[in-house]
């Protein structure tokens, strides 16, 4: 082993595996860089340079022990966290996803409509001189031209091929597209637009037919603002991420895209009801369901502590059997206990003899979401507590017992004050965790019941991670700013709490 | 009855109580998982029949590749395991023994870096992992690759912080020795060191493979092919799709899938509970 490490064996395997990992990582780079991903290959340039500088000189060797793990951590953790700190400041959201040039791109697209000549054509799609081009058939007047996007030739009648309904399907230079070509056509031909007269043009609808439209809005890139060719209304940038009338704020043009709101994000959850309101209840709920979590889970796994504190007959079966729920998988037990709760054949209701629509009744699946936490809790604070138990001095105990205490009065002076000064850090990293209990609640309500506090996202048993996951990932409107506003509240909270804990900590240390 | 038993009656009902409590919702899973019917039912406490039509379903339906499924969970958690606590006992050995300036400003920093819910930063990750991608179709979204390296990064907080814990409690006395033999820090490193934590270092990667074995979020959103799937998110998926119909072969494979994790556990339960009292909660 020591060859490895020492002379020159050492100094060639580690020249030859830093350059392996350099080309690697260089090639990914180049092509990051190739695919115009500056931020990635600028990342990764970085990372062949802190990588070769690290291994090959003696710049820092506690350096040689952390790159690898800093640079992961960078990457899939700290840069995710700064990219949502960044998206906290923006109306990143649903009609203002993406950037400003891709919102001006697909405004033009967007604003075509038929021309108030309402004539529409059949049509033949084609290639004029390699260029795409389409053959128009104006029936009823029995004239012809070919199209393209600069320029329209007309077709003499004598010079086609007409099919049984009277559309030409050849003429000279123009080459039909065959089927295939056409499966592949579709999007490359309708943002086309096929020049008809001068300020009209042909746009396709389907593979056969042809509307004359016209382009309702133009973009001036030197105002940079879009004017109305209809009515001359004018759309500026209204400075949020989107183009509106000047004097008509609600006159706004889809879609929008992603731009600066600074706090507003944060301010709205302040100052706006339709969000606080929700947000408020959320946050009550996720306390009392992390308290109560906390007080049950510690509750019945002391009293199991305390009743299993004596060496009695069966001990060892018993904790085997105890510490089954915290060893499954939680994924899995959290699901087989949402088959359970099921109103029409799930055990629980069999077993009692009752009809109850669990995750329907606001406060069942409370009580549901409360009762299966539980079951998956219980036994760390059993384990946990039975350990400190041992703890505690028994002279202490024995002490007590001579001065007369019963045993009641020692567990309520002694034994409990004992600890929970020995676990309440433990209690309040419990709280911190379940305070972010996310696959719980997804997994066994989903949240619900459904909207029961706001009417559209909010459900009964959303905990704050849970409420912003659906702010940010659910079914309608997509708020991503206003998620990572939330969540880096959450955050602070969750960091507060914790840290809290920790200094509480120290306390055992003087313990032990 | 027998005078132990009158004395400490109330323990044993007590114990009796919460161990039936606990085994109901698994006894459930197991008598479903033999039934033919395929639903989570309660018909009664003793079953009428054993049938392993279930456990037939999970390796002979083409459309659930349960074993690939197992495979990846496999593939994944094992690779997870092994490379984070390679990665994360040197960073916690330096952490721990190296004197370097800014060394007390780091620790904390990864402790504030690691209270960040990590599912708000999805997003973040789904969109960074798309962008790579888009260059390196091999590691981007939707590969076990691209999962594998984000599974990586995220571990490295709470594996950092674990290991530390242990490294600490190992004494320095023989690197200190080393150090006045004259090895360097990186043969301190290899040739003290990791001899000598390798239990600890077993027990934490056995940690982590129990870990990223439960995770789900990230899981389902980055494999959403059938066959990319990990176990836990295959069998969700299974019994989220036709609700009441699937159950018998999800019990029949949550059964499977749930053994080896649970001998895991149990075996390692004392190491378990010290890492926990060190200030972690398992998910």
């Amino acid at each position: 082993m020591t060859f490895m490490l020492r002379g020159k064996f050492a100094l060639l395997l580690k020249v030859v595996i830093v350059s392996l990992v350099s080309a690697i990582l260089l090639m990914l780079t180049q092509s990051a860089f190739a695919q115009q991903e500056y931020v990635i290959s600028g990342f990764l340039a970085l990372t062949v340079l802190a990588i070769a500088l690290t291994y090959l000189t003696k710049i820092s060797i506690p350096l040689k022990f952390f790159i690898p793990g800093i640079l992961l951590l960078i990457a899939f953790v700290i840069g995710p966290i700064l990219y949502t700190v960044t998206m906290s400041g923006f109306n990143y959201k649903t009609g203002n996803i993406i950037s400003k040039q891709e919102a001006i791109v697909q405004i033009k697209a967007r604003a075509i409509q038929a021309a108030p000549s309402g004539e529409s054509f059949d049509i033949k799609l084609g290639k004029l001189n390699g260029q795409p081009a389409i053959l128009v058939s104006d029936i009823a007047n029995l004239k012809y031209f070919v199209s393209t996007a600069d320029s329209r030739i007309p077709v003499d009648a004598r010079d086609v091929t007409l099919d049984p309904n009277g559309v030409a399907i050849t003429a000279p230079n123009f080459t039909a597209l065959t089927d295939t070509q056409m499966g592949n056509a579709d999007t490359s031909y309708s943002n086309i637009h096929f020049k008809y007269l001068d300020k009209t043009f042909i746009a396709l609808e389907g593979f056969d037919a042809g509307v004359v439209s016209e382009q309702a809005l133009e973009y001036l890139p030197a105002q940079d603002e879009f004017k109305s060719l209809i009515d001359g209304a004018v759309y500026k940038d209204n400075g949020r991420g989107n183009y509106a009338q000047p004097d008509n704020k609600a006159a706004i043009l889809e879609p929008g895209w992603r731009a600066p709101i600074w706090f507003e994000n944060y301010t709205k959850i302040i100052s706006d009801p339709r969000v606080r309101g929700p947000l408020v209840r959320v946050f009550i709920w996720t306390v009392v369901f992390a308290s109560l979590t906390v007080l049950t889970t510690f509750a019945l796994g002391l009293l199991l502590a305390l009743a299993l504190n004596k060496p009695i007959h069966g001990r060892r079966i018993y904790r085997s059997i105890l510490v089954l729920p915290y060893a499954m998988p939680s994924v899995m037990s959290i699901l087989i206990w949402g088959g359970m709760f099921n109103t029409e054949f799930g055990a629980i209701n069999t077993l009692l003899g009752t009809h109850i629509a669990w995750f329907s009744d606001p406060n069942f699946a409370r009580v549901a979401v409360i009762l299966v936490n539980l079951w998956l809790g219980f036994p760390y604070f059993y384990l946990i507590s039975s350990g400190s138990l041992q703890a505690i001095p028994s002279e202490l105990l024995e002490a007590a017992a001579i001065d007369g205490a019963n045993p009641r009065q020692i567990f309520r002076k002694i034994t409990l004050p004992l600890l929970l000064q020995i676990l309440s850090p433990l209690l309040i990293a419990s709280f911190a965790f379940n305070f972010n209990n996310f696959n719980l609640i997804y997994l066994l309500t989903g949240g619900g019941p459904r909207n029961e506090l706001d009417g559209q996202i909010a459900g009964a048993t959303d905990i704050l991670i849970s409420y912003t996951y659906k702010i940010a990932f659910g079914a309608g409107t997509q708020d991503l700013g206003l998620a990572s506003a939330i969540s880096l509240i959450i955050f602070v909270l969750v960091a507060s709490i914790s840290l809290y804990g920790l200094r509480k900590s120290k306390v055992l240390d003087t313990f032990a | 009855m027998k005078k132990w038993l009158m004395h400490d009656s109330w323990r044993h009902i007590i114990a009796v109580g919460v161990c039936l409590f606990s085994l109901f919702p698994l006894y459930l899973v197991v008598i479903s998982s033999f039934a033919s019917s395929g639903s989570l039912q309660l018909t009664s406490f003793v079953p009428h029949e054993i049938s392993f039509k279930n456990y037939h379903l999970l390796f002979n339906n083409p459309a659930i590749p349960y074993l690939t499924w197992v495979k990846n969970s496999l593939i994944i958690a094992g690779s997870v395991s092994v490379l984070s606590v390679m990665i994360g006992s040197a960073s916690a050995f330096a952490f721990s023994r190296l004197a370097f300036k800014g060394r007390k400003t780091g620790i904390q920093l990864l402790l504030l870096v690691q209270m960040f819910p990590a599912i708000l930063a999805i997003s973040a990750v789904y969109v960074i992992m798309e962008r790579v991608g888009g260059f390196a179709p091999a590691i981007g979204l939707g590969t076990k690759p691209g999962l594998l390296l984000v599974y990586l990064g995220g571990a490295m907080g709470v594996n950092i912080w674990l290991l530390k814990g242990f490294v600490d409690s190992i004494p320095a006395e023989l690197d200190e020795a080393a150090k006045i033999d004259g090895a360097s820090e990186v043969q301190t490193y290899w040739l003290i060191f990791v001899p000598l934590a390798a239990p600890v270092l077993a027990v934490v990667s056995l940690l982590s493979f129990i870990g990223t074995f439960n995770e789900f979020i990230l899981a389902r959103l980055f494999l959403v092919d059938m066959n990319n799937r990990t176990v836990a998110v295959g069998l969700q998926q299974f019994i989220g799709g036709q609700y009441s119909q699937n159950w018998g072969p999800f019990a029949a494979g949550s059964i499977l899938a749930s053994i080896p994790i649970v001998i895991i556990f149990l075996s390692l339960q004392k190491y378990i509970v010290s890492g926990l009292t060190a200030g972690s909660v398992k998910g």
